[in-house]
């Protein structure tokens, strides 16, 4: 490269950074002002102007949330729907993709189209159906009437038809001449095959669930049974609104995920972009 | 070991037919090569015997049992693919135990024969490494092995060398035949290079458009070609093929090139007429005596030991001649051409061939 063009580049990469930062600035301020004003006074977080810092630091509103609130026991539901929503799309996403990519039986074609057609349908459109089916099953309030409307992720079953449709035929046939049954052939050889894109999906699913908000704020109403992302909306009283309370709820129902993301970066990066590359 | 019989077998694919009634038998210890270009169905067939295509009519004998309606596992049979296809999460040992502990075999009992199949293929060091760290040759190997520990009744190979760079090629040619020689088993292997079938194969199965041209030994189809197909396909450098007015008297008969020069030979042709005469390089001998016709040199491949000499006659048609390592012709000079009568081809329009004594 000759010298003028090396600082062309350096311009050009120089102006792409300084917005980078910008936009990271604007994105990643809110969550800043929260963290802050969570360890702020109650009278300090309504003050009209800003302050970056607190003026005197306090737990109180954490010691709150976590012994005067029912967080604990969100916390044991959420997990345990997370998990249970993750473990049960998973696993039959994958037996779904499976069937769809390497078994050919009637009207394979038809349930494919059917998968891909659901994948169309917003969750908010059969909000009402599922309320109605779960209530009538006598399960609100419990964990599988928060689990079981989430199961459907058409995008789960996509991603691995997919990933299933690009191992090449010859180790399935090399697992069928060396007498592995169908589920021989998956467990044994197409997952650990794949074990990149189940571990990635498995930590989306997971972060897909434990966000989860609209259905699990209407399928309960007991507060002990609520998952943490619809308990937090609990910490207020008869009083008003604590904005600082609040805020620390909000950061310790945010704190696990927060944790799978910077634990699982890379794996969470590539999931996303798997469906991103789906859902267009 | 088992021999393996085909009997009237067909497939089709839809309305396309890509295996046409074709019935043939390995026998027992055989090593037999299906060779053909691409889309012969040499493949297919080879799957069809596999299971990993069905048969849709015919019978498939393997070992005197029927087993055309036979899953893939139960035939007794175990496949080299082209790719290998060795399942990349499990070291060479488990690559090589899968087939054994699906069938429920000890434990022990999987222990002796991978290490049987590993000191049969020198390749002991290698049992615990993943196919991923393993060379071309190294993978072909292992694949052989994953076939050796299940000690079936035939080996069936899909083109298991067209991977490998050229001096590996040869080099694994030689280690499959000593192979075969020492495991005596029934080997079924396809492939499109004739050299491949000609240095391995007891037996050759030359397959175009999805049937049988000629089963024979290396040497048969190579000296007495059933057909056009086969005298063109079968050797390299190709046959040469020149049109030809022949006119017969009994046993004799005198063939009137393109060109106008005549030559005569002893041939059985059921009547005179047009004819393809074919005659392969090494029956050409370039000379400076009398000859059969002349032809102008166009391209001199030096090959060392000899010397291909494209020549071009008065016609027009090209004739590819052989002459010593040291050859002195150059591009343009004439040569005079000498063609061994007794290694004469006859083709009819129909592709039949006959052969001079």
């Amino acid at each position: 490269m000759t010298p003028a063009a090396t600082r062309r580049t350096n311009i050009a990469g120089a102006i792409i950074t300084v917005i980078t930062v910008i936009a990271a600035v604007i994105w990643a301020f809110p969550i800043y002002w929260g963290i802050v004003s969570s360890f702020k006074l109650e009278d300090e977080v309504v003050r009209p102007y800003i302050e970056l810092w607190p003026e005197h630091p306090t737990l109180r509103h954490y010691w709150f949330a976590l012994t005067q609130t029912q967080i604990g026991s969100w916390y044991m539901n959420s997990v345990a729907t997370a998990l249970g929503v993750t473990v049960l799309t998973v696993s039959t996403s994958l037996l779904v993709g499976y069937a769809i990519s390497q078994l050919r039986f009637p009207g394979r074609r038809a349930l494919w189209y059917l998968i891909l057609a659901s994948f169309m349908v917003p969750t908010q459109v059969l909000i009402i159906n599922h309320f109605v089916l779960i209530a009538n099953m006598g399960l609100l309030n419990t964990w599988a009437g928060i689990i079981l409307p989430q199961l459907i992720h058409p995008v789960v079953i996509i991603v691995y038809k997919q990933f299933f449709d690009q191992v090449p035929k010859e180790f399935r046939e090399a697992a069928v001449m060396d007498n592995a049954s169908e589920l021989g052939i998956l467990t044994k050889i197409y997952i650990p095959m794949n074990w990149g894109v189940t571990t990635a999906l498995s930590i989306v699913t997971f972060i897909w669930a434990w966000n989860a908000f609209l259905w699990p704020f209407l399928a309960v109403t007991r507060t002990e049974m609520m998952t943490i992302t619809v308990g937090i909306t609990q910490v207020s009283d008869a009083f008003g609104v604590y904005y600082a309370r609040q805020l620390a709820s909000a950061v310790l129902a945010g704190f696990p995920v927060a944790l799978a993301y910077l634990l699982f970066q890379r794996r969470v990066t590539q999931a996303i972009t798997l469906s991103a590359g789906i859902k267009g | 070991m088992a021999d393996i019989a085909l009997q009237n077998v067909s497939k089709s694919f839809g309305a396309v037919e890509v295996i046409k009634d074709i019935s043939f038998q390995v026998k027992q210890g055989e090593f037999v090569v299906f060779l053909g270009p691409s889309g012969s169905g040499k493949s297919t067939l080879l799957r069809m015997i596999a299971g990993l295509e069905s048969i849709d009519r015919g019978k498939l004998l393997i070992g005197g049992r029927e087993c055309q309606a036979l899953a893939p596992g139960q035939r007794d049979v175990a496949m080299v693919f082209q790719n290998y296809a060795l399942y990349p999460h499990m070291t060479v040992r488990d690559n090589m135990a899968f087939g054994l502990r699906n069938i429920g075999m000890k434990e022990k009992d999987i222990a002796a024969r991978v290490a049987d199949a590993a000191r049969i293929l020198e390749m002991d060091a290698l049992l615990d490494r993943r196919p991923s760290q393993l060379s071309g040759g190294q993978r072909q190997r292992v694949a052989i092995g994953r076939a050796i520990v299940k000690e079936p009744a035939a080996f069936l190979f899909d083109e298991p060398l067209s991977n490998l760079d050229a001096a590996l090629r040869v080099r694994t040619r030689v280690e499959l035949a000593q192979l075969h020689q020492r495991i005596a088993a029934t080997m079924i292997y396809v492939t499109h290079d004739q050299t491949e079938a000609m240095t391995l194969a007891d037996r050759i199965v030359i397959l175009n458009d999805c049937r049988i041209e000629q089963i024979g030994t290396p040497l048969e189809v190579y000296t007495y070609p059933a057909s056009r197909f086969v005298a063109g396909f079968v050797g390299s450098p190709g046959m040469n093929f020149l049109d030809a007015e022949i006119s017969t008297s009994g046993k004799e008969a005198v063939a009137t090139l393109g060109d106008g020069s005549r030559m005569a030979m002893t041939i059985s042709v059921p009547d005179g007429g047009a004819y393809e005469l074919g005659i392969r390089p090494e029956a050409v001998q370039v000379t400076t005596g009398r000859g059969d016709t002349t032809g102008e040199a166009t391209v001199v491949e030096n090959l060392g030991d000899r010397t291909l000499v494209h020549t071009r006659l008065n016609d027009g048609t090209s004739v590819i001649a052989l002459d010593g390592g040291r050859s002195q012709i150059a591009p343009g000079d004439t040569v005079t051409l000498r063609f061994d009568t007794s290694q004469l081809h006859l083709f009819d329009s129909a592709g039949r061939a006959y052969h001079a004594d």
